[in-house]
């Protein structure tokens, strides 16, 4: 049995709280965020101990990983510190905001002796591995053209508006497109130059970007990630993977199982649902992967090496929309 | 109304198949002849659509028409244009307008030198849905456009389009053009830089099928294409062209070929997306022969072919450099 702490108790606190009601492996013994509202909100169905600072959390609690939640110019300074402590730890993705950052946080985990993983969650989207799977079955011949996108309104229901400001969570390249980028390194081959264009701070509370990339292996791929969608619009997700013997499509939206429209107090709002519950939970199975791999005392299936490599090329698409020159990584 | 005469030129591209059809549904517009230098194919055109028959297209040019439709392979559009033009006619090219800046350019002296009006063929400017997304653009709907991201799929052709000689190039020129015309048209900026990567990925048929751009408007917006001749054999539906405009009060996601019928037709094995909607094709001839008669300029004009074309050269320029590259313009 893990004993788990969670610092951050936002959007995605309160997804890792879900998730972890069905791992038996592990419980929830501390949920700390600065806000003790939420932290209790979280802690309550786990009978868990709250708090509102994570000094305060250390020194009275006693758990086995630290579960990072908190917007990603956090990530580094209290990963590096858990680790210290000899805590095993799950940050959410993007692993930091700098290489940097990033090495210090491999490079502590190792020197610690501690496990550590980065939450590329996409892996574990049913749609998404079942999709690699196929081209690893052969089903498209090569996968050679490949385009991915991720798009949803300006983020505005961040704590303290922290997506909103690029310093903190590097806006749609590193925050958003990072998850299609590790899905392709992971599944179509390593990045070999990137070329890129975004917004870059010039419109207001929009911002759009799309990279190019060659890969090593010569396929190419369009990924894009959006923050431009007007307030209130769906989120959305899609891919299409183009080989040499067929072809591979999908879209959130278009393939939604689930099409709910209502009317509230005369405002219209239509959601588009993909359930994925019990044992295809996509966050329960990352979480689960990495509880299995302490427990086995084994490296966890995402290492920080391969999310630093997702950051690289996020970084790389971040400086070519800047410069107008094609990177290689 | 006096009736008008117009020829067609070759049957190489297949398109002529479908303009020639859409001609004859125009009032007052007569079907002058069919040159064609394949004569098998030639003769079955002709006599299919009850007109003569010319192998040599310069005999077809001294007959005194009022236009015609030219679609020979890409390398022969500029000096088919150029007799036609010198003979007194108007013209209407199929897409790519020329297979380089050079020939393009003398293409469209030719025209200014014998006032006549050379027009390039962008039925996708006539697609009821492209203009109904042109519509709310230019009503405003979503404000000032910022970004936007072009999909043209489709099969890989056969026969002279994969014949770099014949063709100027693969999915690159053949794709790219479309969608950088509506992009031109829907943002009323020209192109300034471009950015490639592209490569004979899909099909192994020694020829780029496959091929993304990433390019800069002067306005300040930035656009892709994606210009791959992506689909196989059997995908259903043969055209895709796609466009999501990210603007800066709305977005518009346009898919041109949307209006289909989903066919399962269980005795011939086929499943297919058929469209039933006008592509495009007949407005398009619509307008050849509104140009012809008034003499005005046309939508979709040599020009706008021609600077669509630089962007398929820059493209071609960058997959070879992996560097941005300026667009470098034809002379107006
Ligand atoms: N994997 C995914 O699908 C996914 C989706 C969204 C976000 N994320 C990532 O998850 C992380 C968190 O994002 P979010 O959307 O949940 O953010 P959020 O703004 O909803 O929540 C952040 C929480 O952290 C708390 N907090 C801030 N500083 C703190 C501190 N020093 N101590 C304790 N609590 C503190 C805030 O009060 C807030 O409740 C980010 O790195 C983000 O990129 C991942």
């Amino acid at each position: 049995m893990q004993r788990v702490a969670i610092i951050g108790a936002g959007t995605m606190g309160r997804t890792h709280c879900n998730a972890y009601l069905n791992i038996p492996d592990a419980q929830i013994v501390a949920v700390c965020d600065l806000d003790r509202s939420k932290a209790e909100g979280l802690a309550v169905r786990h009978g868990a101990a709250v708090f509102t600072s994570y000094e305060e959390m250390m020194s009275a609690a006693e758990f086995d990983i630290l579960d990072i939640c908190l917007p990603t110019y956090l990530h580094c300074k209290y990963a590096l510190d858990a680790m210290e402590h000899g805590l095993h730890v799950f940050c959410e993705k993007p692993i930091a905001l700098t290489e940097e950052d990033a090495l210090k946080m491999i490079e502590k985990a190792e020197e610690c002796n501690v496990r550590f993983t980065v939450g590329h969650v996409l892996r574990f989207f049913p749609s998404y591995s079942n999709a690699a799977e196929l081209c690893r079955e052969g089903r498209v011949g090569v996968p050679r053209l490949i385009r991915t996108t991720r798009n949803q309104a300006f983020p505005g229901w961040s704590w303290q508006n922290w997506y909103a400001d690029y310093e903190k969570s590097g806006g749609p390249f590193v925050d958003l497109v990072i998850h299609d980028i590790d899905w392709i390194i992971h599944n179509f081959g390593e990045v070999e130059r990137v070329y890129a264009s975004s917004f870059n701070g010039k419109a207001e509370r929009q911002e759009h970007g799309i990279a190019i990339l060659r890969l090593k292996n010569g396929t190419i791929c369009h990924v894009e990630g959006s923050w431009a969608y007007p307030k209130g619009s769906v989120f959305r997700m899609t891919y299409e993977i183009a080989g040499t013997d067929g072809d591979i499509e999908y879209d959130s939206v278009k393939d939604a199982p689930v099409w709910i429209q209502s009317s509230e107090d005369g405002q219209y709002r239509s959601d588009f649902l993909n359930p994925m519950s019990g044992p295809v939970e996509p966050y329960m199975l990352e979480l689960k992967s990495f509880i299995n791999a302490v427990e086995e005392g084994r490296e966890p299936l995402i290492s920080g090496q391969e999310a630093l490599s997702a950051l690289r090329v996020s970084l790389a698409a971040l400086e070519s929309s800047r410069t107008g020159c094609a990177v290689t990584v | 109304m006096k009736e008008i005469r117009i020829g067609v030129i070759s049957f190489e591209h297949m398109h002529a198949l479908s303009y020639t059809t859409e001609l004859g549904k125009i009032e007052g517009v007569q079907l002058a002849g069919i040159a064609d230098s394949d004569e098998y194919r030639g003769t079955k055109m002709a006599s299919r659509f009850g007109t003569k028959y010319y192998n040599d297209y310069h005999d077809l040019l001294t007959e005194g028409l009022d236009g015609v439709i030219i679609c020979t392979n890409n390398s022969m559009h500029c000096q088919v244009s150029c007799d036609a033009l010198d003979s007194g006619c108007h013209v209407l090219v199929e897409k790519p307008f020329a297979i380089c800046k050079e020939d393009a350019e003398k293409m469209l002296n030719h025209a200014k030198a014998n006032g006549k009006r050379i027009m390039n063929a962008f039925p996708m400017r006539f697609n009821p849905n492209v203009i109904e997304a042109k519509k709310a653009v230019d009503e405003g709907r979503i404000g000032t456009i910022l970004s936007i991201t072009g999909i043209n799929h489709g099969k890989i052709p056969s026969g002279w389009f994969i014949d770099k000689k014949l063709s100027g190039g693969g999915g690159v020129m053949d794709h790219t053009v479309h969608l950088a015309d509506l992009i031109r048209w829907f943002t009323g900026s020209e192109f300034s830089s471009v950015y490639c990567e592209s490569g004979d990925l899909l099909h192994n048929r020694n020829i780029d099928d496959t091929g993304l751009v990433m390019a800069h408007m002067e306005n300040g917006a930035f656009v892709t294409i994606d210009c791959s001749w992506a689909h196989h054999r059997n995908y259903p539906i043969w055209p895709q062209v796609d466009m999501e405009i990210i603007g800066t009060k709305g977005t518009i996601e346009l898919k041109a070929f949307a209006q289909v019928n989903h066919v399962t037709d269980q005795k011939n094995s086929i499943i297919e997306d058929l469209c039933w909607n006008e592509d495009g094709d007949a407005g398009l001839i619509r307008e050849f022969a509104d140009v012809i008669r008034t003499g005005r300029e046309p939508n979709a004009s040599g020009l706008d072919g021609a600077r669509a074309l630089e962007v398929a050269e820059a493209a071609y320029r960058s997959s070879k450099s992996h560097r941005q590259e300026q667009v470098i313009h034809v002379e107006a």
